[in-house]
């Protein structure tokens, strides 16, 4: 229900659901569900057989006790039917059990919160709701499973006869930006050639098409089942169906597909289509992301604190991820990052302590405010702050991005190792001789700045006027230090940082966008060029993005010219501050 | 609900009209040059200069 606390130190709200059954001395006899009148779709079966009120959610449950939906009980207060009771021998219902709120402190939170799988309903060209025959790749693993609706006889739903002759569709629901989905599923090739696989093995007189984009076999003994696939006599078609007609007398499908390998139109028919379904981010992942202070990457999956050295991290110390809500990924690949995810927890439980960052902000008492802007922009959380008192930096939450620094406007928060004074010092000292030749850079350490080496690295050629100082995350700068740089006499000042989806401190570059709207608003109203402050996202592989924004820089200072930064220095010099005596008597004079 | 949004491109100048779902977190670059130095113009127009946002008087 909530996280609180930082790393090594979170306390987490569970809320236990009430089952309604003492599972201690429930036997699962089943005489309950017997008598319950309740009928209800099977949710564990894909809706494809049915359950009572009270019920075994599936059959592998532990405890092996049944559990009442009150959503689907016809009620109890008053009792409306109170059948379960009176057959529970055992006398194990208790109709006034309530949830309850447990809370446990934890030194580390793993985040293990799955996918959720793609409906088809709106890709109507499929008819996954018109066709009786036409159905999803989990419906499809309920219906051949031995424990399914079933009893493991494959048949459609139409007639309850065997299909002789089925469809397999790839990617529905994945590589498809019309609806939202670029991403590749990762899993559905995989399963569809084990379940023609399945199929073969079952009935070999079956017939498998699978229509597909691209056959990704790329793990281990994968390309081997892929061509065990083949031999057994599965078609693979290169292209992915248009429309799929139904027979409304025999409930046959035909699909219409071209084959981009022959580059002709097809139709094929089929006593059943399965629709390969991907999977996408969970409905509870904007939940759990606001909880822990997690980020997402384009696709909505969580995003990693890095993508090759920290795969298993979240941005936010102390939280871990495990398999699918990081990104789609197999059962072997969510097993190791379930491994990795609780030996990471483990090292930093067994460690005892935690090693701080030592670029840490500090607070000052007595110049702060009050006004709690910092906890607000805080991207981990970790300023506390209430109401009519000074704000508490956590320094073990605390990233160092410098983010309230910049948007503190009483220079009350100091950053250990990246004060104001120092850049401001920076600033005047690289602006002291020939201004005007000089492109200012603020450039981010994680990306900006590394995009910069691997320009000098990769030997890339660019104008030697940029002049760049390196913070520890865009959202550092702040509005005094580049009207500091134009002061100085800057022609051009350039704030640069990582992409959206590889900020290293979660989502603080977004203030860097807003501070920089601010900043091009303010210098419009002080009659300045506002064209001459410019951001850029540069990350650190794209050291030939550096070098063309450098030269699209220098032409952009060879336009301003000596009397506009004359007038700038001007126009963006402090308004001496009225001393607070003075204004008081103003007041009352007033 | 999504609402029709103008953008200028503070590098190249090019001015142009995007759809922007409410709560949208999405990198805008612009579509003729690919400069990230993209102005938000319908805050500035309807909202008012946002200046003062989060300062308080001394």
């Amino acid at each position: 229900m909530n996280v609180s606390g930082y790393i090594g130190n979170f306390t987490a709200e569970i809320r236990r659901k009430a089952r309604y059954v003492d599972p201690e001395a429930c036997t699962a006899c089943a005489e309950c569900a017997q008598v319950c009148p309740v009928v209800k779709p099977d949710e564990y079966q894909m809706g494809l057989s049915s359950r009572k009120a009270i019920y075994i959610p599936y059959p592998q449950a532990v405890p092996s006790s049944y559990i009442l939906n009150m959503e689907d009980c016809l009620g109890t207060n008053p009792i409306a039917c109170g059948k379960c009771a009176e057959v529970c021998e055992p006398d194990c219902i208790n109709y006034d059990d309530r949830d309850i709120i447990v809370k446990r402190d934890v030194g580390a939170v793993i985040v293990a919160i799955g996918a959720d799988v793609y409906d088809p309903t709106e890709m109507d060209e499929y008819g996954y709701t018109r066709f009786d025959n036409v159905i999803t790749s989990m419906e499809f693993e309920r219906l051949i499973c031995a424990g399914g609706p079933t009893l493991g006889h494959f048949v459609r739903p139409s007639d309850h006869e065997r299909p002789k002759r089925i469809g397999f569709i790839q990617c529905v629901g994945s590589r498809n930006p019309s609806i939202g989905r670029p991403y590749c599923s990762n899993i559905c090739c995989m399963n569809t050639i084990k379940d023609t696989l399945l199929l073969a093995d079952h009935y070999p007189d079956v017939e498998c098409t699978v229509f597909y984009q691209d056959i990704r076999a790329f793990g281990k003994s994968f390309e081997d089942m892929f061509q065990r696939s083949k031999e057994a006599g599965t078609r693979y078609i290169r292209g992915i169906p248009g429309d799929i007609e139904e027979d409304t007398e025999t409930g046959n499908l035909t699909l219409i597909a071209e084959n981009t390998t022959s580059g002709k139109i097809e139709r094929h028919e089929f006593d059943m289509v399965i629709l390969s379904v991907g999977v996408g981010p969970p409905k509870d992942l904007a939940k759990i992301s606001s909880l822990l202070t997690l980020s997402k990457t384009s696709d909505g999956f969580f995003m990693e604190s890095h993508p090759k050295l920290k795969p298993v991290d979240a941005p936010t110390r102390g939280v871990f991820f495990s398999g699918f809500c990081e990104s789609p990924k197999d059962i072997k690949d969510s097993v190791c990052q379930a491994g990795a995810a609780a030996s990471r927890a483990g090292a930093l439980l067994n460690a005892g302590q935690v090693h701080i960052e030592a670029i840490t902000s500090v607070i000052d008492a007595d110049a702060c405010k009050k006004c709690g802007v910092c906890a607000s922009v805080c991207p981990y959380g970790a300023i506390t702050w209430k109401k009519g008192e000074v704000a508490v930096v956590i320094d073990a939450a605390c990233a160092g991005c410098g983010n309230c620094g910049a948007a503190c406007k009483f220079d009350a928060i100091t950053m250990r190792h990246f004060t104001d004074a120092q850049y401001m010092a920076q600033i005047r000292a690289i602006l002291a001789e020939d201004p005007q030749d000089k492109v200012f850079v603020f450039a981010c350490n994680w990306c900006s700045y590394s995009g910069a080496d691997m320009a000098g690295i990769s030997r890339m050629q660019y104008p030697a006027s940029n002049r760049i100082v390196r913070t520890m995350c865009s959202a550092r700068v702040s509005e005094d230090m580049v009207l500091e740089a134009f002061r100085c006499g800057a022609p051009v000042v350039l704030v640069s940082g990582c992409h959206y989806a590889d900020c290293h401190y979660i989502t603080a570059n977004r203030q860097t966008v807003q501070r920089v709207q601010r900043l091009w608003n303010k210098l419009e109203k002080a009659g300045v060029r506002p064209e001459r402050l410019q951001l850029e996202w540069i990350s650190a592989a794209e050291g030939q993005k550096f070098a063309k924004v450098m030269a699209q820089m220098e032409e952009l200072r060879k336009t301003v010219t000596e009397e506009e930064i004359e007038y700038t220095i001007e126009a963006l010099k402090p308004k001496p501050r009225k001393p607070k005596k003075e204004k008081e008597a103003a007041a009352v004079a007033g | 609900m999504a609402t029709m949004e103008n953008f200028k491109c503070m590098l190249c100048g090019h001015e142009y009209q995007e759809l922007v779902e409410e709560g949208e977190d999405k990198e805008r670059s612009c579509p003729k040059c690919r400069s990230n130095s993209i102005r938000h113009l319908k805050k500035r127009a309807s909202q008012g200069d946002s200046d003062d946002k989060g300062k308080k008087t001394e």
